[in-house]
């Protein structure tokens, strides 16, 4: 199941709220655009982006992230984690990472770290059972 | 440096990250650390506790790249 499925099927009675993080793989760090494993991102990831530096300022973040949510088209605000990248230090959150919170605001799925821990799938399967014990 | 070992150390930095911040990473049942954030156009903000006894919450972080 893709993220996109997900917001269609659960957006009622799920509040997604992407939020942009630091870039993981921007052109002036560990870029992946070049060579032979740039083409196959190209080919199986084609909504990523090869062209983006690492955004130095808050006015970059909002430029890139809002780059990132036109191309993506999810129809939900992405909201900016701040310079310092508080948010994500406490949720290690980097590079991609998923949590499903309950209404009591405590976790009720943390996935693993990404790229490899990055599993919609599990994510769906957190909410069905959140919501089949809360109609 | 050549792409084999500039690889191997962005890898390495990511990994020692991960180690340090996942430690403290909230875990399933624990409170989840409140925050506050704007939108890409500065005109909406979040705070994630609002949503307590509203709705749930899917968290989702990442970037372009």
């Amino acid at each position: 199941v893709s993220l996109r499925e997900l917001y269609k099927s659960y957006s009622d009675s799920v509040q997604f709220l992407p939020i942009y993080i630091r870039e993981a793989h921007p052109v002036d760090g560990w870029w992946m655009g070049g060579g032979i494993m740039g083409k196959m991102m190209k080919k199986y990831s084609p909504s990523t982006a090869f062209d983006v530096y690492d955004p130095k300022t808050m006015e970059e973040r909002r430029t890139v992230a809002g780059r990132c949510e036109t191309t993506l088209q999810y129809g939900i605000h992405t909201y900016i984690d701040k310079m310092d990248d508080s948010v994500s230090h406490a949720y290690a959150a980097r590079p991609t990472r998923l949590y499903l919170i309950g209404l009591d605001g405590r976790i009720l799925y943390a996935a693993e770290p990404g790229p490899y821990g990055f599993k919609p799938n599990e994510l769906k399967h957190a909410i069905d059972i959140y919501l089949n014990m809360n109609p | 440096m050549n792409f084999i070992p500039k690889t191997i150390k962005f890898r390495n930095n990511e990994l020692a990250w991960q180690k340090k911040y996942n430690i403290n990473a909230p875990k399933k049942g624990a409170l989840a650390p409140d925050f506050e954030l704007a939108d890409v156009d500065c005109k909406n903000t979040v705070q994630l506790s609002d949503f307590r006894d509203q709705k749930p919450v899917a968290l989702i972080f990442g970037s372009f790249t």
